[in-house]
């Protein structure tokens, strides 16, 4: 069922459109993802559905109802910030009860849900804390509870792993999921980082210039990119300048492009394909392509291959699973040729 | 926080302080301990009648009679203070310094001229009194200088500006998400300023109090000038005491008291930033 609908949600400041007319259907439960680089208007979009801006124009629909000028603390809806704005004067066991006191909730019962709540974020010896005592990852998951134990219809999360290193991200990206699916409520979370959208998202929007570039779930994203700039943004991908002629796909070194998508005659484009969509040898597939290698590495259980093509200006990414790399030795300077198939190929025009 | 200055770098300011603030407080510490000559002198002879006579209704009255004016004024230039502050600090930044200037411009004028100016606003035939006629009142208006009240406004109008500046600081620094937190978490606007606003910028509003009430409780100039010689506080008995009554050792007792109770307040003030800011006091 739909929770939240944006028709042609926008916000201006002054000349600048963060947010250029988007539309977005959120369905309950779901653990979505908005994804864009820095200034695309992440964060202006979910200040607008937490209610600090009020749209220049379009609807916001919460349960059918348009809250467009709901004030923030008359929505169920809650925003857990990027800076995290903890209260510095309260403990951590005042700061997760202060939404619970606002609702005015009976005392035992504020303490029953801020203990529990303090058990889920294993926080519980912590709770006499002042925030300037807490480690980064603590004071992450303080904000966390404190938006989660008001158990609202819709949680908004502005980038809330940005500022933990590498290894506890990893950690953290998980633990939300759990969380997530453990309280189940709808989940909207702001990053910039494809990878955690992938790992995460039931369902992926990317955001850029203020605009919806495309929407779906981790795999149609990855596997159907709409655009030359998902197909960038999203993993890694290899593009081969291409020109439409004669009825065919040429690439710069006369090589035929196979593919499901086509140009008009005379323009120019992109192939695109996926690292591990290439195979070594000349029968893997109706397209192929030789190169020298220029680099290799071993990632555990894959192997990274950089090849120079004439076919290419940057060196074409190749990803082998081991057992493929053990069938032949490779080594740098050897010429090699891979091939793929024409449905892992997408063409897109410059 | 955990560099200390080295001792040297803090000799001068250490030595300024020993010459010019505690010898001298010793002096009058000393001096509240002898007794009157009779021809006004210094009579080395050791007394604790300057104390008891402190304590006197009299005397004891006035102290009072000055920390509730001191009180009064400190507490209306606080919230005057504080809501001129928060406009400030809530204007766009480029305009934030323009009007911190202009709030604090009265500061750099004379502090007779400015009280005198609130002479010619007050009295009988004055400014206020020839609007009222303009604008057609015709009755009779109350008695406003030489009141208590025109002592509050003079005190209150004199200070402001420190308050100002006291309370823009802690109210510049907060981060606006916090304050939306609170939003966000249920709170209305008045609940966010009484339970987060307000705790978060305390620091600012006790050092206000506290220096607008200290300034005020010692002060001798605008009860002379505003309170028109109708009463007295505290500073004017002391003056009196080493200027015109020649009882040199009485006035000392009177400022000890004085000294005492600003040294408390400080302390106390000190306290509470340190409390509000959740750190330690450093040990120097
Ligand atoms: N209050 C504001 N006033 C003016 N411009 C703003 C304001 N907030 C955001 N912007 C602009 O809107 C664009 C989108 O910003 P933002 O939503 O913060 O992006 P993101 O969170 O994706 O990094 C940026 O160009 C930013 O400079
Ligand atoms: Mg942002």
């Amino acid at each position: 069922m739909t929770l939240l609908s944006l028709r042609n949600i926008q916000k201006h400041f002054g000349a600048v459109r963060a947010v250029d007319g988007i539309d977005l259907d959120i369905r309950e439960n779901e653990f979505f993802a908005l994804l864009g680089a820095s200034g695309s208007g992440k964060t202006t979009l979910l200040r607008m559905l937490a209610g600090f801006e009020a749209p220049t124009g379009g609807e916001i629909l919460l349960d059918g109802q348009e809250i467009s000028g709901v004030p923030p603390n008359k929505r169920p809806v809650n925003l857990m910030f990027q800076s995290y704005a903890l209260f510095p004067h309260m403990s951590v066991a005042q700061n997760i009860a202060y939404g619970l006191e606002m609702e005015r909730l009976p005392r035992a019962e504020i303490k029953t849900r801020v203990d529990e709540i303090l058990e889920v974020i294993q926080l519980g010896d912590l709770a006499k804390r002042k925030p300037d005592q807490l480690s980064g990852g603590q004071r992450q998951r303080v904000a966390l509870a404190r938006a989660l134990v008001k158990r609202p219809r819709l949680l908004l999360l502005d980038e809330p792993l940005g500022a933990l290193d590498k290894k506890l991200r990893g950690e953290m990206q998980l633990e939300l999921k759990r969380i997530q699916d453990e309280f189940g409520i709808t989940f909207i979370i702001v990053t910039h980082d494809q990878e955690e959208a992938l790992v995460m998202a039931d369902r992926i929007a990317i955001l850029r210039d203020g605009k919806l570039l495309q929407c779906g779930t981790p795999h149609e994203i990855y596997e159907h990119p709409e655009s030359r700039f998902a197909a960038d943004f999203i993993g890694v991908m290899n593009f081969l300048p291409v020109e439409q002629r004669d009825g065919k796909l040429l690439t710069a070194s006369g090589d035929v492009i196979t593919a499901a998508d086509a140009l008009d005659t005379g323009q120019r484009g992109v192939a695109a394909v996926r690292p591990e969509r290439l195979h070594l040898g000349d029968a893997q597939g109706e397209n192929r392509l030789t190169g020298k290698v220029s680099a290799l590495a071993y990632h555990g259980l894959d192997l990274q291959l950089h090849l120079m093509s004439p076919a290419a200006p940057d060196p074409v990414m190749v990803r082998l699973t081991a057992g493929e790399a053990e069938t032949r030795r490779l080594a740098i300077g050897e010429e090699v040729t891979v091939s793929w198939a024409a449905k892992d190929t997408r063409i897109f025009a410059v | 926080m955990t560099d200390r200055k080295p001792l040297y770098l803090m000799s001068p300011a250490l030595a300024w302080l020993t010459a010019f603030m505690v010898v001298p407080c010793l002096l009058i510490l000393a001096l509240a301990f002898f007794r009157r000559g009779i021809y006004g002198g210094i009579e080395y002879t050791f007394t604790l009648e300057n104390i008891a006579l402190v304590f006197d209704p009299l005397y004891a009255g006035v102290f009072l009679k000055s920390a509730g004016i001191a009180g009064l004024s400190a507490l209306i230039a606080v919230i005057v203070g504080y809501a001129s502050a928060y406009a400030i600090a809530a204007a766009p930044a480029r305009r934030q310094p323009v009007l911190l200037f202009f709030a604090v411009l009265p500061f750099w004028s004379n502090y007779l001229v400015r009280t005198y100016a609130w002479i010619v606003l007050l009295n009988r035939e004055g400014l206020i009194a020839s609007m009222a006629h303009w604008l057609g009142y015709d009755g009779e208006l109350p008695k406003l200088l030489y009141t208590e009240s025109a002592v509050v406004v003079g005190l209150v109008y004199n200070y402001l500006p420190f308050v100002i500046l006291a309370c823009y600081a802690p109210l510049s620094r907060l981060n606006p998400e916090i304050a939306e937190a609170s939003r966000d978490l249920g709170g209305s606007g008045w609940t966010t300023f009484r339970r987060v606003t307000l705790p978060m910028t305390f620091p600012g509003v006790a050092t206000g109090f506290v220096f607008v009430f200290v300034l005020s409780i010692g002060n001798f100039v605008t009860p002379a000038l505003l309170g028109g010689g109708q009463f007295q506080m505290i500073g004017n008995l002391v003056y009196a005491q080493f200027l015109t009554a020649n009882d040199w050792p009485f006035g000392a007792a009177l400022s000890m008291f004085l000294i005492a109770i600003m040294m408390g307040l400080l302390t106390l003030q000190t306290f509470a930033t340190e409390r509000a800011s959740g750190t330690r006091p450093e040990a120097t």
